[in-house]
């Protein structure tokens, strides 16, 4: 038997026009998941949440929610919560208006009504503000109102639009740890719609890496992070060295690659891309997978090439090298700010190492 | 200590625009207008007092004794059925101009910038036809032979009398007036952002729902402006009821109208005309408070 999914979304496409075109995108959200549609603006996850809400109708494809048919209903009879990314508050009522609203049109008992507002309140640690108005409240605490509302009437899935986006960057840290042991704590299953990659990770269970109206690949954070299936993918989560390469042999570790610029790399594996293709193709080198040592230190390994530091940029943390190598590679590093690494300065020669199973194939 | 204190009187500097130092400058803008104001509106309307509390006299306009007699006069039976009658037409117009504004507001407010254009377009396009070429029309679609009964009469129906009737007085006051309740509510409505709407029905309204507790309580501003500038406008119109009406049911302006260039009673139409104008501040200031009353708690921080 195969695995039951909370939503099915199979061939989606909404046309706006013959231009702009959403889709076919298909994925399933298992129960109790937190799945994250990650990607930049006009990239079609947006759309994507507001077709399971309902305020888009679907061009082609179908949608299901715990197996029932879900794109036929109107939105007001779907039984998914969405917070917006500006909480959209009805400024007209109290706190405790605005998470009774869904519960006075189910026509909750008043004390059963009152209780679970309460008990709202406090999941989302707003206990005794009830009485307040949205425009009383500071945007962290707005936000939670918006989860609350959503929360109160205990809907199939969670939906998230960018819910941390107007928040400032501390808040935005505290927020995204909140959401994500209540998520845990009550499991629920949950969509979460975001551009910031880092939001994404350290959220989700799986990523969808959308691009253009289709989905470039779904997994684990580790997964789209390590094994990035596209140079699209790559590129955008994380910052990569990414260069155009060809195969020009085979060796004992694994495959032999040359980049454009003359670098030969030894890496793991036979060469071949997430899809078999072995034309076209680029390496992939995240850059705090870099090594940067002194010249004559002792390292070993097939990938040991001389050069030295073009550029040193300080970011207290973090150092980020630009590194030139004698064949005429650049590459960047990325390398805590500790120990050896401090002494680092630009026009230093170094010697840059790299481990063969640091190093990704992808297809161009 | 000092630096302490130095930054605290800082801090507690109000913004400097609206010190000691802008005041004459806002006086000297407003002045012109405040100038015309004083000679056109606020000395003739002294005047008007003046006129109000004194007895008439057939032969001189004016007797040089105090009274209230002219006021006294307002609680006969006809002038409170005059009053009763203006105020019960204002008040219709002003409920058909919500009925038929409020879906137009609504529609303009989430129209995409082309329609938009348009669609105000029309919506002025009647306010730059003088009233009387207007009303004239209404006598041509609304006469005994017009076009409203030529249409009866074809589909074998009894033709009806609307023409210098009550009904037609409505009708020509809100073909004018429609777009001082459609304006204000338009901006009122724009002010609420669609997500609003979308909230409400992802919690479960459906669309009347989401209209009775969401649209409809944040229009409330608009709304009470639109309804006190139609009303206030409807209960002291003139050449819409003295085209479109008859002179038995008349509206308080055509008595005031008659009483000073028919019967030259001057001080009679004087008590009239205050006691209008009395009727209009009272219900604008209950307007106004009942307002700010609500918005407060929504700006509230």
């Amino acid at each position: 038997m195969s695995e039951r999914y909370e939503i099915e979304i199979r061939g989606l496409v909404k046309r706006y026009s013959p231009q702009v075109i959403v889709g076919p995108i298909s994925f399933d959200v298992r129960p109790g998941e937190f799945f994250s549609l990650l990607g930049p603006s006009g990239c079609g996850k947006t759309t994507t949440l507001r077709c399971i809400a309902g305020f888009e109708s679907l061009s082609e494809g179908s949608i299901r929610l715990a197996g029932a048919r879900l794109d036929d209903k109107p939105p007001h009879r779907r039984d998914v919560g969405l917070v917006f990314q500006n909480y959209a508050l009805f400024p007209h009522l109290s706190v405790f208006d605005n998470i009774a609203f869904g519960l006075r049109l189910r026509r909750v008992a008043k004390p059963e009504m009152r209780e679970r507002v309460a008990r709202a309140l406090q999941l989302v640690e707003l206990a005794g503000l009830g009485e307040r108005f949205p425009a009383q409240l500071s945007g962290g605490q707005q936000q939670r109102v918006a989860i609350a509302r959503s929360l109160v009437l205990e809907p199939q899935i969670l939906m998230f639009d960018e819910p941390l986006s107007n928040l400032d960057l501390k808040l935005r840290i505290q927020m995204r740890d909140e959401l994500r042991s209540l998520q845990r704590r009550l499991g629920k299953t949950a969509i979460y719609v975001t551009h910031d990659q880092t939001e994404a990770l350290a959220l989700s269970d799986r990523i969808a890496v959308l691009s253009h109206g289709h989905i470039e690949q779904i997994g684990t954070p580790a997964e789209i992070y390590e094994q990035p299936a596209t140079a699209f993918v790559a590129e955008f989560i994380g910052s990569s060295n990414l260069f155009p390469a060809r195969i020009v042999g085979h060796g004992a570790p694994g495959t032999i690659v040359e980049t454009e610029a003359g670098l030969r790399l030894c890496c793991a594996g036979n060469g071949e891309t997430a899809n078999g293709e072995r034309h076209g193709i680029a390496v992939l080198l995240r850059p705090e997978r870099v090594q940067v040592h002194a010249p004559g230190n002792g390292a070993t390994g097939p990938n040991r090439f001389p050069g030295h530091i073009a550029e040193v940029t300080y970011l207290g943390e973090d150092l980020h090298l630009g590194l030139a190598l004698d064949c005429g590679q650049k590459l960047r590093a990325a390398l805590k700010n500790a120990n050896a690494a401090r002494a680092f300065a630009a026009m230093q020669p170094v010697e840059i190492v790299v481990d063969p199973g640091d190093i990704r194939i992808l297809s161009r | 200590m000092s630096i302490q204190a130095t930054s605290a009187s800082l801090a507690a500097e109000p913004r400097p625009t609206y010190g000691a130092k802008a005041r004459p400058v806002w006086a000297l803008l407003a002045s012109p207008y405040a100038l015309f104001l004083l000679v056109l509106l606020i000395v003739p309307f002294a005047n008007v007092a003046f006129f109000s509390v004194h007895s008439y006299s057939p032969t001189k306009i004016l007797l040089p004794e105090l009274t209230f007699d002219n006021y006294r006069k307002l609680f006969d039976l006809y002038y409170l059925r005059l009053f009763g009658r203006t105020l019960r037409l204002g008040l219709v117009t002003t409920i058909v101009c919500v009925l038929l504004g409020y879906p137009v507001a609504y529609f303009l407010a989430r129209a995409r910038p082309r329609v938009l254009t348009i669609g105000l377009f029309l919506l002025i396009m009647p306010l730059m036809v003088s009233t009387v070429i207007r009303v004239f029309g209404w006598i041509v679609i609304l006469g005994r032979k017009g076009l409203v009964n030529q249409a009866l009469v074809a589909l074998g129906l009894e033709p009806v009398k609307l023409l210098y009737t009550e009904t037609a007085v409505v009708i020509g006051l809100v073909n004018i007036f429609l777009p001082f309740m459609v304006l204000p509510l338009m901006a009122s409505i724009e002010r609420i952002p669609p997500s609003l709407e979308e909230a409400a029905q992802n919690l479960g309204a459906n669309w009347l729902q989401t209209f009775a507790r969401v649209i409809l309580p944040l229009s409330v501003p608009g709304l009470i402006s639109g309804c006190l500038l139609v009303y206030s406008i409807s209960i002291s119109a003139f050449v819409t009821p003295a085209l479109l009406g008859n002179s038995r049911e008349r509206m308080a302006a055509q008595q005031i109208y008659d009483e000073v260039l028919v019967s030259f009673n001057w001080p009679s139409a004087s008590s009239l005309a205050l006691a209008l104008v009395a009727l209009t501040l009272v219900l604008m200031f209950w307007a106004l408070f009942a307002t700010r009353r609500t918005g407060r708690r929504e700006r509230a921080s």
